[in-house]
């Protein structure tokens, strides 16, 4: 270091961009990143001593004897489902597969995964060799296992180093391949894999260590008197088998997904994917998991008759209204449904009925919006008879009691109910979002001071008031006869408040569309609805993707919160549940830490994925 | 542009008289657009004052006037892209008022082609000259798909059509702007400066086009600074300034012989 | 969409007239355009009130108060700590969690800052093992729930070892047990408000400073640096103050008979103010509005928007004054707690003459009963002000760092090599024209991380810190007077809100000047 510290550069701007740095040999990398100046040495000194007593520090609080890591490891299950019963376990596994299949086959239609070159996987392999091997070091091991770990990251490296060298010969620079100071510039070009390959070979990797790896056999037997198993050995078969199939569901959904992308038309696709996308997390939640009891009396008495007169009615009432030749008399009959709505819906009677009236009318006033030739009413008719049955059957459902014996007042917990809360604030939130922001950008002075109230307050109080006012309150403001669970209101609390924050993203997206836009939109004659629905909202909520992403997370974030007002969330059982467990006293530090480690994954992912979307549409655009 | 110009529809004879370069009498044809003491206000400032003027069927009016003239504003008033506040404005007999009826007629009538161009740029050219036919005229998809592509050939980008206007030149997308405007077969077209901000060697297929609608017998009403198209196409020339008609005259007229001393000064500014 | 007003009759008019009264209302643009609008507000309106019927009904058929009258009630509440431990009334317990709040709140914004602004720094640093030390914080702790992270330190700082009469690290200075951190505290003395006398004057003397040495730059082009002398003309009185203050405390007797006057003023005299002010207000504003409307000629030309405006100032003004006469505990209460306020600050100002405006104290370690705890004399935060602290510091810190790093960033290239091209040193390039461009940037999405910051405070419930939600809910939770509770909430985390962002608004004003 002493010769370095003759380089005395000029003063150290640490506030210029930092230049893209060519490839260097790792010496002069080192040179010119750690030790360029006296400053720089002391800096790069100063932040390895500290990056090394924090390794240390978190190594030796993680691999203490006393930390209780059985305690996550046993209460896995109770953490993603809290107490699903066991033998209906299978509908979990069905709707994971569910969910699974689809993002197969999405995966292959919209083209995921990009390519990256193999001596880059090969170098990041030598790399996590390396980083666990100073790790091993750091960490307080047993000598024994030590040397195990030391075995293994050199495995990794060797493997790294081996699929570096091996492209790099396929490449044909041989002669350079052998040269280690120019090794890293040399292999760039050579083969590639897609980072879809590398996630498969991660999770097949992962799936195989289930069955080969040790890892334990830790479950909780719910006897008269509760207590824990701990078994050498492999996890159970209960565990491994159902991923294992789980991995073949989803790579085999891909190649299905991959020969469907080639024969069938890409927007219809996408588009039957992106609905099917919509559907899963009600139809999963209230058919599959919940497994409603249906009473045929009632749904062939009541549902049927109301779906048929609302099918019939709704029908025959938007193929008028979406007649060119229809003109202002229709809009004054949608204004006039709406009112009825508005009407019923303060009447007391069945809530189907209420519902149904209300999306009747918000589908007569967009009538005139998509009127137009037999085609386009017939698809506007068979829009709302899709819109109604699926809402009907699902309104049916909800109020159809579960076979699943659950204790409580919902019948899933933990993770789940985590992203079922995140999932169900989104789908409410982003159309809500929207209405907001298309509100406060109106010409309509009365709508922009609505919405403006409206996202400044919320957007000024913190969400556990607006949280503790719903799941405390919302009883208070019902109508009698109508109920909403705790967890209802919550998720309404939720989206209100999220919905506010959307409007704010979408604001921003609507404002980057210039005013020419919206001219050219009116000289074609466009109506407001047309135009907003064509022109503005496509271009607005394409610029609005990275911030609404971003809100996306936060949503995924404040769930935790659903711990705070005692609901089982992910985080209130690793809290407040498992640590009371008598084999598990105190084990808070530990479940928690997992428990984070599960957000970080999800949120990290999202945030990655945000910023590929950015860089697509960024060069899509121009 | 050869098919363009090869396919001239010289239907009616003014608009042969047109072509073959003659002053056309049209005299006889009927009122398009009437302005009766249009007045209209920003705040406290006076952008249209008192502009009265009347075009008549395939009458090609080009509208000029220095920067802040009132030019656009006249002409984005005739299809209510801005609200007059004061007088009349009768288009093809439907009067310009609050009533929605009216307005969407006359939207849908008068066709408008921007200086920016407004493109739609997140839809293919193909779209964007068939949106409007499908959603506004009611047309079904297959009609509107054959009049685009017979449109754009018209306007001589019919290879261009699965692209994106982001990757069209400037005259190219000028190009399909002017066929998205004649996809709802209006029978007024408005240009606002279609070629200002084009490069100068774009400039002449843009007006090449416009030159084949002239003759093909369409009501214009241009507002352009190429004295070149105004004295070649031109039935009349209306001089603006301050909100203002200030002359209006024959191109031949206008340019040999301008009555006012206003009209002198801007052409010796720009001659 | 028209709605001429003719200040000089003219002729034209009326065809004009004429032929608009012919368009059906069905179908005149400007009518639907009302029409809805006002159906819109009638309907969110007839909600809320219904709604609230239903309040209304379900509270009185279940027999739930909600007076607001806890406040002034008795609680028998015991606050973790604050201003005020064992809170006799309501609305002081709720007082001493709006205290806590915003203590946590500023100290969380200030040193979220700092630390912010040292991330950021470290992200764009050369130095490759500092950049990847910033971005692995920034990545792991914006991606892990605020909420998380607060249970995380809370639970690991309560393994911390028992507070002992000899708990280290520095016994004396600094402890560090499961009881929280004890250290050294500052805190004001009864001289400070005399002393805070001074240093406003001395503001008030620097402002001239400030603009002569500007004035002297601008003249005669030395470097001045008006700055420095600011902030040294205000050191100076500061300092000087120390010494002099005492000579200020007449002016408590000054505060006392304003006191007095408020006390003495009838409840007529707040209603008249504030009805002329709302009058006042509105009628310049319209005045303005028309005249700003009014063309050279005196022709007044309104759209339907423009009308909407004028009416809706007028009507909100009017409300105002209805709310003003009917409402009149307003305006007691106005004028008591205006009285109340100068006794208080009467008060301060009611000290012997040596009284030190500051003074500082090492913490301390006593032995009441059974087990010793810490005693007042120290700073000591408590486990629950720890983990939120560090919790929304360590959170906040990873988002301004990014504003921070994006702001700089944002800063064109260009800027610096024009600004190098012209011969400035590169500390110059830094100072005048990289950093007021970034910060301009980094300004706006860093106030709304303050917002966040203070509102994420309320996370503190979860780890028993007492500010104002947790409070709160012990208060309902006695009380039963839970609709009460969170309207006061909201009211004080909406005025939060509001101060935040009118004093980023201010700057963000400021800096925009600066661009000019
Ligand atoms: N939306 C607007 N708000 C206020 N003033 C405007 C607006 N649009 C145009 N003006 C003013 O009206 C005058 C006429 O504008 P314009 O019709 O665009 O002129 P031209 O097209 O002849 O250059 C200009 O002085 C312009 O500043
Ligand atoms: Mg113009």
């Amino acid at each position: 270091m002493s010769e370095l510290s003759s380089t005395t550069g000029n003063l150290e701007v640490p506030y210029t961009p930092p230049p893209v740095t060519p490839k260097l040999p790792p010496r002069e990398w080192i040179r010119a990143n750690l030790f360029s100046s006296p400053f720089n040495s002391t800096l790069t000194v100063v932040s390895g001593l500290v990056i090394l007593g924090i390794l240390r520090g978190l190594l030796s609080f993680l691999f203490n004897p006393i930390r209780q890591w059985d305690a996550t490891a046993t209460n896995l299950r109770l953490l993603m489902t809290q107490a699903y019963p066991e033998e209906q376990y299978i509908r979990v596994w069905v709707s994971t597969a569910v969910i699974l299949i689809l993002s197969g086959l999405s995966l292959a239609v919209w083209r995921a995964g990009s390519a990256v070159p193999l001596s880059k996987v090969g170098r990041n392999l030598v790399a996590t060799g390396a980083t666990m091997a100073l790790l091993t070091l750091l960490a307080p091991f047993s000598a024994s296992a030590t040397v195990q770990w030391l075995i293994a990251s050199a495995v990794v490296a060797a493997g790294g180093e081996g699929i570096r060298r091996f492209s790099a010969i396929r490449s044909g620079s041989v002669g350079s391949a052998g040269s280690v100071g120019s090794g890293g510039s040399s292999g760039d070009d050579g083969r590639t894999v897609t980072t879809l390959t590398l996630l498969g070979v991660a999770l097949t990797g992962l799936v195989v260590s289930l069955w080969v790896v040790p890892y334990g056999h830790h479950s909780f037997i719910l006897d008269r008197t509760p207590r824990v198993m701990a078994e050498p050995g492999t996890v159970a078969m209960t565990t491994k088998l159902p991923w294992t199939v789980m991995l073949v569901i989803l790579v085999a959904a891909y190649f299905l997904g991959r020969s469907l992308r080639d024969r069938l038309p890409t927007n219809a696709t996408r588009a039957t994917l992106l609905v099917s996308w919509l559907l899963a997390p009600p139809v999963l939640l209230y058919l599959v998991l919940r497994d409603p009891s249906f009473d045929m009396g009632h749904v062939l008495g009541t549902d049927l008759p109301i779906f048929g007169a609302y099918a019939v009615g709704g029908a025959v009432l938007l193929s008028w209204l979406t007649r060119p030749t229809t003109g202002e008399v229709g809009r004054i009959v949608a204004a006039l449904v709406l009112i009825v709505g508005f009407c019923l819906f303060l009447q007391p009677m069945r809530m189907i009925v209420r519902i149904d009236m209300l999306m009747l009318a918000c589908f007569a006033l967009a009538a005139p919006t998509f009127a137009g030739g037999q085609r386009a009413r017939r698809r506007y008719v068979v829009g709302w008879l899709g819109v109604l049955g699926v809402s009907s059957w699902l309104i049916t459902a909800i109020n159809t009691p579960s076979t699943v014996d659950v204790p409580g007042d919902f019948f899933m917990g933990g993770l789940s109910l985590t992203l079922l809360v995140a999932i169900f604030t989104l789908v409410v939130s982003f159309p809500l979002g929207i209405l907001l922001a298309l509100a406060r950008t109106s010409t309509m002075p009365i709508f922009r001071l609505l919405a403006t109230w409206f996202i400044e307050f919320v957007r000024g109080v913190p969400l556990i008031t607006i949280l503790i006012f719903f799941s405390i309150m919302v009883p208070l403001f019902l109508p009698r006869g109508m109920h909403l669970s705790e967890l209802a209101a919550v998720v309404v609390g939720y989206s209100l408040f999220s919905a506010a924050y959307l409007a704010e993203n979408v604001r921003g997206g609507l404002q980057s569309i210039t005013r020419g836009q919206h001219e050219a939109a009116e000289a074609v004659g466009m109506t407001t609805g047309q135009k907003t629905v064509f022109i503005v909202l496509p271009q607005a909520l394409r610029a609005a993707i990275p911030p609404l992403v971003g809100q996306c997370i936060g949503v995924f974030k404040e769930t935790s919160l659903l711990a705070i007002i005692g609901l089982f969330d992910v985080l209130y059982i690793a809290r407040a549940v498992m640590p009371n467990q008598t084999e598990f006293m105190g084990s808070t530090r530990e479940n928690v830490l997992f428990v984070s480690l599960i957000y970080w994954i999800f949120a990290y992912q999202m945030s990655k994925a945000s910023q590929r979307i950015e860089k697509r549409t960024g060069l899509g655009e121009r | 542009m050869n098919d363009a110009a090869s396919n001239p529809e010289t239907s009616s004879p003014a608009a042969a008289a047109a072509a073959s370069g003659q002053t056309r009498d049209l005299s006889g044809a009927r009122d398009m657009i009437v302005c009766e003491d249009v007045s209209k206000w920003y705040g406290d400032f006076q952008a249209l004052d008192k502009v009265s003027a009347t075009i008549k069927e395939q009458e090609v009016v080009v509208v000029l006037g220095p920067s802040g003239s009132g030019k656009s504003t006249w002409i984005r008033c005739i299809n209510r892209l801005e609200v007059h506040q004061e007088g009349r404005i009768v288009v093809d007999d439907v009067e310009l008022t609050n009533d929605m009826r009216n307005i969407e007629k006359v939207r849908s009538e008068v066709g408008m082609v921007f200086q920016q161009f407004n493109l739609f740029p997140h839809l293919t050219i193909r779209d964007n000259v068939t949106l409007a036919p499908i959603w506004v005229r009611k047309k079904p998809r297959a009609e509107a798909e054959e009049q685009a592509m017979a449109l754009l050939e018209r306007v001589g980008i019919p290879e261009q059509a699965d692209k994106y206007p982001g990757q069209l030149s400037g005259g190219q997308q000028q190009r399909v702007a002017i066929a998205r405007a004649l996809a709802m077969e209006p029978r007024i077209m408005l240009f606002d400066e279609p070629t200002s901000a084009l490069d100068p060697e774009m400039i002449k297929e843009v007006l090449d086009v416009m030159k084949t609608l002239a003759h093909s017998g369409m009501t214009m009403m241009v507002v352009t600074h190429e004295m070149g198209f105004a004295k070649e196409v031109a039935d009349r020339l209306i001089f603006m300034e301050d909100g203002q008609i200030v002359e209006q005259n024959t191109p031949d007229l206008f340019f040999s012989n301008p009555t006012e001393e206003r009209t002198k000064l801007f052409l010796s500014q720009i001659l | 969409m028209t709605q001429p007003t003719h200040s000089s009759s003219t002729g034209s008019s009326n065809t004009h007239a004429a032929v608009s009264a012919r368009v059906p209302l069905w179908r005149d643009v400007v009518v639907l355009k009302w029409v809805t609008q006002v159906a819109l507000l009638a309907v969110v309106l007839g909600t809320m009130w219904f709604l609230a019927s239903q309040a209304g009904d379900n509270l009185r058929a279940r027999n739930i108060n909600t007076d607001f009258d806890f406040i002034e009630r008795p609680v028998d509440i015991q606050l973790g700590e604050g201003i005020d431990t064992h809170p006799d009334t309501g609305g002081r317990a709720l007082w001493t969690g709006m205290v806590n709040t915003l203590r946590l709140s500023i100290a969380g914004i200030a040193v979220a800052t700092v630390l912010g602004v040292i991330v950021g720094l470290a992200r764009l640093s050369d130095n490759w093992l500092v950049s990847r030390l910033a971005s692995t914080w920034v990545e792991v702790l914006r991606n892990v729930p605020l909420l998380v992270q607060m249970i995380f330190y809370f639970s690991v700082l309560t393994t911390l070892p028992r507070v002992g009469l000899d708990t280290g690290p520095i016994n004396g200075w600094l402890h560090i047990s499961n009881k929280g951190i004890s250290m050294p505290r500052v805190f004001i003395a009864d001289g400070f408000y005399q002393w805070l006398v001074v240093v406003l004057i001395g503001a008030v003397a620097a402002r001239f400073v400030h603009r002569r040495r500007t004035r002297i730059h601008d003249e005669t082009g030395a470097n001045t640096s008006p700055m420095l002398w600011a902030i040294g003309t205000v050191a100076l009185f500061g300092l000087v103050g120390l010494f002099v203050h005492p000579a200020f405390s007449w002016l408590g007797g000054v505060f006392g008979a304003v006191a007095e006057l408020l006390d003495s003023l009838p409840v007529i005299v707040p209603q008249v103010v504030l009805a002329a002010a709302a009058i006042g207000l509105a009628a310049r504003w319209i005045l303005r509005f028309l005249a700003a409307h009014r063309s050279a000629r005196g022709h007044l030309a309104l759209t339907d928007d423009d009308w909407f405006r004028v009416i809706f100032t007028a009507a909100a003004s009017l409300a105002i004054v209805f709310l003003v006469v009917r409402w009149t505990g307003l305006s007691s209460w106005i004028l008591n707690s205006g009285r109340d306020l100068f006794h208080v600050i009467e008060a301060k100002f009611d000290v012997d003459g040596a009284a030190r405006p500051f003074d500082a104290m090492r913490p301390d370690i006593v032995q009441k009963g059974k087990f010793p705890n810490y005693g007042v004399n120290g700073l000591t935060l408590s486990l629950g002000f720890a983990a939120v602290f560090f919790g929304v510091v360590f959170y906040t810190s990873a988002f301004i760092g990014e504003n921070v790093r994006g702001g700089i960033l944002a800063v064109p290239k260009g800027q610096t090599e024009a600004a190098l091209a012209v011969g400035l040193t590169r500390g110059q390039v830094i100072r005048r024209v990289v950093l007021p461009q970034a910060f301009r940037i980094i300004l706006p999405p860093t106030g709304n991380q303050y917002l966040n910051l203070t509102k994420n405070t309320s996370l503190a419930i979860a780890v028993g810190y007492s500010e104002i939600v947790q409070v709160g809910t012990t208060v309902f939770n006695q009380t039963g007077r839970t609709l009460p509770v969170v309207a006061i909430w909201m009211l004080f985390y909406l005025s939060c809100s509001l101060t935040i962002s009118v004093i980023v608004n201010w700057f963000n004003v400021r800096m925009q000047l600066v661009e000019r």
